[in-house]
This record gives structure tokens, sequence and C-alpha cells, in this order.
């Protein structure tokens, strides 16, 4: 039960929410299946004044751009995004990266922009404080950080969860909003602050109205893993995303972006480890010392009861895996599904 | 059990139509007029002094209706043990000191949810931070801070600090035994905090009225719930109604008195008003009672053929603040490891250490889980440094049918051998075992075994139990009983035996339960008992009802009542079937013969009805059960030695439960426990950090979902018999089962990788940390 009081405004479009989300101030939130912020509303982490609610504003179905890429609607639930036949086929990165969140009941409610745009989490952080860590934490705008008692003040390390983020910024993928001000467009990877206090950098009225993928090169190859313990229900231990070009004897790879969630304040691609891959020759040998660097590069923070030096052995066997199965792809051995 | 129309068949549940369709009363639908929002006020800090408490500010909220604390209760302690030697120790609200975060300080009605969180947020507690301690090898030494003092008695035997509760026992001589052994092996085992993952919450709606409290709550007994009540309110037990309402699951987490049961029934007794509590799940999870985690260390020697020659075992308790049930757990320990296996020399120490953690209570298995899970490990170490299989090992200590055990009890018709003989033979285990861990590639299959054993119905208040069946002038049947159904099936079960005695359709059988007022007194749904106790007290009744018909028909029809039977609700005569009486005549009959006396029969059972007591959970002396169940659980499991994820793929479950009163409740109950035991062994923790928690959520704390879930196959060894109009004996199904399969796991991760886990849960950071210390060995050796 949410025990404070709220305006609701539903829009009937975005510019009309983000008119409405300018009007109403700070304290106003867009809400769009509301999987993130009605959590939070309940356990009063946030404490919104009034809710722009985005539910009633109908998304356009993915299509593909004049480019060749794909083009989703921010507001497409998850679920739909699952199982759009455009994404399956093109995409089934995205598609994979969708299916694997929470539940089928949050995949129903929960949007990709959404999705996106939710907040970092903590155990400390993400429970009721009518008695246990009652003393307010950096993020909730106090003086302490629980599990990293020695951190420096305003420095929270709460981590990003979207199991989706990873996959678009590997798919180097781009946000496209809406704001009084004017809409942009930017990259998947810009839109993240690094900064566990407020983790999306996009301005308080501005919402995502469409993700744009670009279309994908030849001998192209992709892996996606998200490490859990029960497979679902749950956020991840680690999301490790790769998409790879191979050249024309699809024995080198020409390009490669390795991205990492679930472990810091925002998806981590890590470039060191891509430099390694790419121009080389694919071998068991490449693998392992890419794996090496990305591990050394992605510094994870221990979260949700995981040490660091499990969620290091983790991505370094997934890591692995996933570069085999993207490899696998690109050498179109595996089905790309 | 040729003949039998329902005792054996998988009927339908009763209260199933009810449950499916959403018309089932839990507490939390009871809707009252008038009803006011009840909530408690927890404690911050782990350890603290209080220093002082203000309600003003919160009495003066508009909407809030009273405000209680320790000031406005009786002062009446509560404890779930309350003997002379463990006295009630816990105050329904915090007196002067907090011990635990979240324990409760105050409560509050107010007209809305709403204004109920803002009065709390006004109640002013000034606290001084005091030391806390929450390792209990730390809580123990000389110089932690002081929870409580040592018992008295625990205080002059050993030099502890902050010991709840001692437990010490044995027979022979342990030196002597070991002395003779060929082998001796000393292990340590650890298990972690697990919580029961009952999907209703707590919840207790409370009216009083007309000088009467009449209460609904989450429960998984309403007399020992009136009883407490009683005592902490100072009313008389006649004065306080506790209701009959279903109840969504409990796992031993609903026992006896919660703080919030007392708050919600002053609350009312002030306010004139109903007052509800829903405990929400963050209270459950950090505030709440989980089971307990034990540290186990077990000295086994053997002789070279495997026979166990002697066993020396220590239990400590992480008992958390109060007593709770931590003293029974470090008794039933002892228990736990003497039901199976023959141990001719035992020395047994349990000790249970307060630490600031909330209160414990039972959990499914109370200890046995963690009793067997180091027992059954250690047995297969011994067995592969002997050379000797699992199987072999086990059947040269299982223990024969009509052993004595060194308590006084008898195991009757133990099923063990046959339990263990049928388990390999289904699971083929000696053909598999210890060839998975030489497979190539990634992923390793491992088999594994274990045993146990688990009393049933022993002495707890109310110790017994009474039923009452009562005839209906048209043939049909109600049952009155105290047996609360708490998902388990007792009401399903209670019906068939009324229905299969005095030959009724199960439709013709009404059951009324588990109300104080109008239902007979109740052990409770909670020593696995009540399908012994409760049946056979129905058996009884029901037995009564059939002995008055048909001497009423033998006398009306001038037959011999040895040559009557009945059948479909008639009673005729053997030799002449022409010769019969409807039950409809035959109760008009008494009514018009017997000055009006409608039939009714009573029915009481109690279990080893000789005992005065249950036995000494100092001693362990006295008689603890005269029925005992037994198991062999076989586990099937799949270990990416890369990753280190491990899981179960089959479990296979053989048990002497007597005999199933309804297969597929037995089923049931099996299934539920392979799950839970899945959950314990590689899922669920809550995890702590000073005294907090910090996954008080369904999110973060991994219960396994129907994806996780292992096939689950099983068999019934047959021990025991149902006839009708004779006493029968059925042995605890319900919670011994998370058992086996739980050290059968084990056993199979070891067999699958060769890693020895000795403490749950079995995480890929253990078996990754376990597999290179196996790499690290074996790089040594070359």
């Amino acid at each position: 039960m949410i025990l404070f009081d709220f305006e609701y405004e539903p829009a009937r479009s975005l510019p009309e929410a983000s008119a409405l989300l300018s009007r109403l101030g700070e304290g106003a939130r867009a809400m769009g299946g509301g999987t993130d912020l009605l959590p939070k509303m309940r356990i009063a982490i946030t404490r919104p004044t009034a809710i722009v609610g985005l539910s009633g504003i109908e998304p356009e179905p993915p299509s593909v751009t004049a480019e060749g890429g794909l083009r989703i609607d921010g507001l497409t639930t998850l679920a739909a995004l699952a199982r759009a036949p455009l994404v399956t086929t093109n995409l089934p990165m995205l598609a994979e990266s969708a299916r694997v969140v929470g539940s089928d009941q949050v995949r129903e409610m929960g949007t990709l922009a959404g999705n996106l745009c939710q907040d970092t989490r903590c155990l400390e952080l993400n429970q009721k404080h009518d008695y246990q860590f009652k003393a307010k934490c950096f993020k909730r705008g106090g003086e302490c950080c629980y599990p990293f008692p020695n951190n420096r003040p305003g420095r929270c390390w709460s981590v990003y969860m979207s199991d989706i983020a990873p996959a678009l910024i590997a798919l180097n993928a781009e946000i496209e909003t809406v704001h009084a001000a004017g809409g942009r467009r930017l990259a998947v990877a810009e839109m993240f602050s690094g900064q566990g206090i407020d983790p999306i950098s996009l301005e308080p009225a501005e919402l995502i109205s469409a993700v744009i993928t670009p279309p994908l090169p030849a001998n192209f190859g992709w892996g996606y893993h998200k490490s859990s313990r029960r497979g679902g229900f749950e956020y991840a231990i680690a999301v490790i995303a790769v998409t790879l070009t191979l050249d024309a004897s699809r024995q080198a790879c020409t390009d490669a972006r390795i991205v990492i969630g679930a472990i810091r304040e925002k998806p981590v691609r890590v470039h060191e480890a891509e430099r390694v891959l790419v121009g080389q020759t694919i071998d068991d040998a490449l693998f392992a010392e890419t794996v090496n660097a990305a591990v050394g590069e992605a510094r994870p923070l221990r979260h949700h009861g995981f040490s660091r030096s499990y969620l290091i052995d983790n991505l370094r066997i997934y890591l692995r895996r996933v570069l085999i199965r993207a490899v696998e792809r690109a050498r179109g051995h595996a089905s790309t599904t | 059990m040729t003949g039998l129309r329902h005792i054996g068949k998988s009927v339908r549940r009763k209260d199933g139509p009810d449950k499916v369709t959403g018309r089932a009363v839990y507490s939390e639908d009871v809707k009252l007029p008038g009803t006011l929002v009840g909530r408690v006020l927890r404690s911050p800090h782990p350890h603290a002094r209080i220093l002082r408490i203000d309600t003003a500010k919160a009495m003066s909220l508009p909407g809030v209706k009273a405000v209680i604390t320790a000031e406005d209760t009786k002062g009446v302690k509560h404890g779930f043990v309350e003997t002379p030697r463990y006295p009630p120790d816990q105050d329904v609200l915090a007196r002067g000191r907090v011990v635990y975060v979240g324990e409760e300080i105050a409560a509050v009605a107010a007209v809305d949810q709403m204004t109920a969180q803002q009065a709390l947020d006004l109640i002013e507690v000034e606290y001084e931070p005091l030391p806390a301690v929450f390792d209990p090898l730390e809580a123990m030494q000389p110089g932690a801070p002081e929870i409580h003092a040592s018992h008295p008695k625990a205080a002059i035997e050993v030099p502890y600090a902050n010991i709840g509760g001692r437990t010490t026992s044995g027979w022979g001589d342990v030196e002597e035994g070991f002395a003779s052994a060929d082998y001796i092996r000393e292990d340590r085992f650890e298990s972690h905090l697990r919580t029961h993952g009952y999907l209703e919450p707590h919840v207790t709606i409370a009216y009083w009225e007309s000088e009467r409290l009449n209460v609904w709550t989450s429960s998984m007994g309403t007399f020992i719930k009136r009883a407490k009540l009683a005592r902490t309110l100072d009313l008389p037990y006649s004065a306080i109604r506790v209701h009959k309402a279903y109840c969504g699951g409990t796992f031993g987490g609903k026992i006896d008195l919660y703080a919030h049961e007392y708050c919600a029934a002053r609350l009312s007794m002030l306010t004139q008003r109903p007052v509800r509590i829903v405990v929400n799940r963050e209270e459950i999870f950090s505030a709440y009672r989980h089971g307990q985690p034990l540290i186990i260390e077990i000295k086994t020697g053997v002789r070279k053929d495997g026979t166990i020659v002697a066993q020396q075992m220590r239990t400590i308790n992480n008992s958390g603040a109060y007593r709770g049930s931590g003293v029974v757990v470090i008794f039933l320990a002892w228990g736990f490891t003497m039901i199976p296996y023959r141990i001719p020399n035992l020395k047994y120490e349990g000790l249970s250490v307060y630490t600031n953690y909330p209160v414990r209570a039972p959990q499914r298995g109370h200890g046995c889980p963690q009793v067997r899970f180091a027992i059954e490990s250690q047995l297969d170490a011994i067995a592969e440094h002997l050379g000797i299989d699992p199987v072999t090992i086990r059947l040269r200590n299982a223990r024969e049918p009509w052993e004595a055990l060194p308590n006084g009890d008898n195991v009757h018709e133990a099923g063990l051998i046959d339990c263990i003989k049928l388990a390999a033979e289904k699971s083929n285990i000696i053909d598999h075992y210890g060839k998975g861990r030489n497979a190539s590639g990634t992923i390793r299959r491992g088999i594994g075994m274990g045993v146990s054993g688990y009393f049933g119905g022993s002495l707890i208040y109310p110790n017994g139990s009474g039923v009452i069946v009562k005839m209906n002038d048209d043939g049909s049947a109600t049952v009155l009983t105290g047996g609360i159904d708490v998902g388990q099936g007792s009401e399903t079960v209670i019906c068939q035996i009324v229905a299969e005695e005095l030959s009724l359709d199960l439709d013709d059988v009404k059951i009324i339960s588990s109300d104080t007022d109008t239902t007979p007194q109740d052990i409770g749904a909670w020593i696995s008992g009540m399908t012994y106790v409760t049946g056979n007290a129905t058996r009884q009744a029901a037995g009564n009802v059939r002995r008055k018909m048909l001497d009423l028909a033998s006398s009306r029809l001038n037959v011999d009542a040895q040559s009557l039977a009945v059948e479909d609700k008639v009673v005729f005569n053997r030799n002449d079937p022409h010769q019969r009486m409807t039950y409809r005549e035959i109760i008009a009959y008494s009514i018009a013969t017997k000055r009006g006396d409608t039939i009714l029969g009573e029915g009481f059972w109690r279990t080893m009805r000789d005992e005065p007591a249950h036995p000494s959970l100092a001693t362990t002396k006295g008689r603890w059960s005269e029925n005992y169940a037994f198991s062999c659980q076989v586990a099937e499991v799949e270990v990416d030695i890369e990753t280190g994820e491990a899981k179960l793929l089959k479990a296979l479950t053989v048990h002497d439960c007597g005999f199933p009163m309804n297969p597929a409740l037995v089923k049931g109950q099996i299934d539920g426990q392979v799950s839970m035991a899945l959950g314990h062994a590689f899922l669920e923790e809550i995890i702590t950090k000073d005294g907090f928690t910090l996954n008080p959520n369904w999110l973060d704390y991994r219960m396994p979902t129907i994806h996780e879930m292992a096939a689950s196959d099983d068999a019934d060894v047959i021990t025991e018999q149902y006839v009708v109009g004779q006493p029968y004996r059925t042995k605890e199904v319900g919670e011994g089962l998370v058992s086996g399969i739980l050290a059968a796991i084990a056993n199979a991760i070891y067999d699958a990788t060769g890693v020895r886990l000795t403490s749950t849960p079995f995480t890929p950071e253990k078996l990754l940390r376990g597999l290179r210390q196996l790499e690290r060995e074996k790089r040594a050796k070359n």
C-alpha cells in the first residue's frame, strides 16, 4: 500500500505528457507500466507529488527505418517487444533481452522506455525503512552508505539493473526523445550519468519516444546472457551483451561491442577488451585474452549478496561462452534466434 | 486394506471447492463494521536500552483511537516453551530494552492505514544503543555483550555466556566406542537462515464485544492461541473465542503467540472496536521468526564394515534474542540423530545461544534437515574411505522393525530397511554412483542418498484431541474437531474416517473445525500427529456412533448386534438382509425410545497415554513418541563445473508413513518437501548484516518457482493397516522429508564433483571454491 497522497494526470500523447511534467514541477514523475515506480512508492523511497500516466497512449508497432534498422516505440511493452515478429527476426538479441526481464506479469506491464529509465538498486535501499536502515543513505538524501560505509560523501554505488540496455548499447542503438524544448536523438550509452544517485541523465520532462537501431552488417554475430540464480523473476547477477562482425573469411573479428550490465551504476562497455578482439584471428587464446581484459576493466561492484570475486568468476565463464556463441552466429553455425 | 471405500483413496479435498472458487474465508477476509487498522512500532536497533517512550503526539493525532506500550500490558510473559526449567521469557511489548531489530515496542489503532503510519512516526522513543552480538560462537565467549544471563543450570555446567538452554544426552561409553573403532572421522556442518515462505501473511482481527474477545488469526492451532492470549491478557479461557479461518500456509511459522495478536486484542479491548493487524512481508522477513541455523560438530567411529560404534555430537543453535523454540531444536537434534541408525555409544550436547536476532520458530522438520544433512554427508564420506557403497553402509546401521530405542520408545513396524532397499533398486544408485565425476565436458551428473526418521504426535500442550460426531436426522453426519487444516488436508482425512467408519458417502459428512467455542480441544497442526491423534479420536467418535446405532437396531430388530452390518446408511442383518433399518429410522427410534437421545459419539486420543508429560528438554529422559516414520531419498543433480551452478534434476522419496490415508495428500506433502529442500539447498537465504535483514522481500529472497522444481518420484513402504473399528497407527509424512533429500543433494553434488560441501546453501561460489581446492590438491600431488 502506498502511504502518501499524490495527484494522477493521464496523458494522451508524449508531448502532452512532457508538457504536464513541466507544469507539475519536479515532484512529478512519468509512469509507463509502473513496474519500477510503484514498488518504489510502496516502500516510499520515491514520493512523487504527481504522476503523469502514459498507459493510455497506444504505442506504434515496430517498423523498419529508411536505413534498414528498426524503430521501436518507447511505450512498447516488454512482452510485445519479446514477441514482435520484426524484432525476433531482425534483432533476436533485443527480443531475448526483453524475454528475460522479471516475470510474465512484469513484462506485460513494463515498457521499453521504462525499462531503460529504471532506477539503480541496492538491497539496503530497495526496502521499507520503517525500522530497518532508518537513517537516510546518500541516495535518499542522507549522510551514509550502508553497503560501502567508506564511500565518499554523495557517492552511491547502487547498480543499474536493466537487462535490455546492455543489448541496445551492444547493438549501437539510439533513443529519440520528446521534450518541450525540442526532442533529440542520442546513443543509448549517452543516457546514463554513471552516478548512482541520479543514474539517468535525461531532463526531468524528457521522455523516450522511440529506440532506433542501425542496420546490421554482414557476418554479424551476437551473444547475450543474463546470469541469475533461478532463471527468472529476479534481477541479474550480471548481464553480458556482445555483438561482433567477422571479415569475409569469417576468421578475424573486424568490429566488436562488449557490454556488461548489472554490475555498476550504468552498463559498462569494455573498450579495452574490444580492442583486444578487433583485428585478430579468432581462437581460444584470443577469447581468453579478451575475457581477461574485460574482467579487469569491468570492476564489478558487489551487489545483491554476490561477492566481487564471484561476480568476476561468473563474468569470466559466461563472457567466454557468449563470445563463442557470437562467433558461431557470425559464422552462421547456429540459428540466429 | 481391502473393502475400504474412503481410506487409502485420493478423494477430493473437502476445502478444495472453497479454495479454488475464492469462497474460502481467510482471516483477512473477515469484515466487521467499524474495524480499526492496527500497526506495530518496531525497534530500529539490534540492542538498545529504551530510555523514554512518549506516545502523546501519536495519541492526539485525529483518527488515532489507542496507543499501547509495555505499560498498558499486564506484564505477563510468554514463550514457545513454558516449563519450570524454561519459564516464559518474552514480553508482548518490549520493556526497558530491545534485543533485536524489529522487536515490538508499541502499537496503534487508527481509522485507516495512513493515519496508523503517521501515528507510528509520531511515537518518540529515546534509545541508548548497546553492543550487540550476532555470531553464536562470539556470543558464547565470556565478556560478550549479554543479551540475557545464561540459564542458571547451564551456567553451572559450562563457562559460556548467553546460553538460553542446554541439552545433554547419551548412552554407552563413547571413549570405549571410539577406542574400538577402525576409523574415526570428525566434521563440522553449518546451516543457514531460511524462512518458512507461507504465502498468507500473519493476519489477526480481534473484536472485544460483550466482555468477550473474538479472534480470527492465521495459525496452526486455535487452542494454543487461546491459551496464550488468555494468560497474557489475564482473561479466563472461556472469555476468548478463536474462530476458524482458512489458513494460507504455515510450515511452522504460526504456532505460539505473536505480539501482533496480543496487540490486536488489547487495542480492541481499549477501543471496543474490531482491530485488524496485517503484518507486511518486510516485517515477516526482517522481524518475524524463521528457522534455526545450526552448527553441528560430529565425530563418528566405525568398524571396517561400516558399523557405527560411537558418535559424539555438539549442536550450537543461533537462537535469536529469546528462547523461542531454540531450546527445543537442541533437544530435537538429539532425537533426529537417534532415530534411523543404531548408535551403541552416544554423547550429545546441544547449546542454544542468544544472539541479537529475532526469535526463532519451528520450521518444517524443526532441525531434522540440518541434522540429517550433517550425519548423512559424513556417513557417505566414511563409506568412501572404507570402500563401501552408500546403500550398504546405510543398511548396515539401519534399525530393524520392533527395535527398542535408547529412550524407551519402540520403532514398531519400522520400514527403514525396505525404504533403503527400494530406493536403491528404483534409482539404481549402485550402478550410477561414482560414474558422473569422470565424464568429459563441463556438465557432471551425480547421485546421492539420504535417510531420515521422524517422530509424530508428541506431548505438547494441549496434548490430546477430542472429536464429536453428531448424527443428523436424515442420516448424515457432522463432525466437530478442533483440528486445523493449514493446507495439509486434515479436514478431508477426518471426513474420510467418519465416512469409512459409518459407511457414509463423503458428501454426507460435514465438518466444523478449529473453533475454540464450538469444537473440542485439539493438539494442533505442528507435531506431525493430527492424522494419528485427531484421526484416532475421530475414528473412536464415529465408532461410538456406529456402536450406538448397532445396539439400537439390535434391540428394534431383535437381532444380535454381532450379526448386524452397515452399508449405505442402512443397518442390516447379515444373515437376513431383509431385516434392516435406515440410519434415519434408527435415529428416530432412538429419540422416541431413549428420552429424546439423538445420536452423537465422542472420541479422544492422546499419544503415549500412560506418560505424564513430554520428555525432558534438558536430559532427553522420558518417552517421546509412539510413531516413528522412516524414509530414504535419492537425489540426482547436475553441476556445471565451470560456473559452479548446480541443480536438482530428480528426487526419489521412498517412505514409511504407516499407510497413506489419502495418497494424493501424501504426494502433495512429498512434492512440497522436495521443493522446500531444493530451496534450502540452492536458493533461499535470509541475508543479514549486523542484525538487519538485507533481502526482506520475495524478489531478493529466492523461493523456487515451478521452473526450478525437479521431477519428484515416490513410493510407499506400507507397514500398517486400517481396519474399521480398530485403532490404527499412521506415521509422520509432512515434514521429515525435507531432510533426507537435502542430505541426498549434498551427497549427489559430491558424487558429481568431488566437492564435499559442509554448509548450506550450495551456492556456485562455494562449489567453485571447492573445485579450485581440488585442483590445487591435484597439482600438489603431481
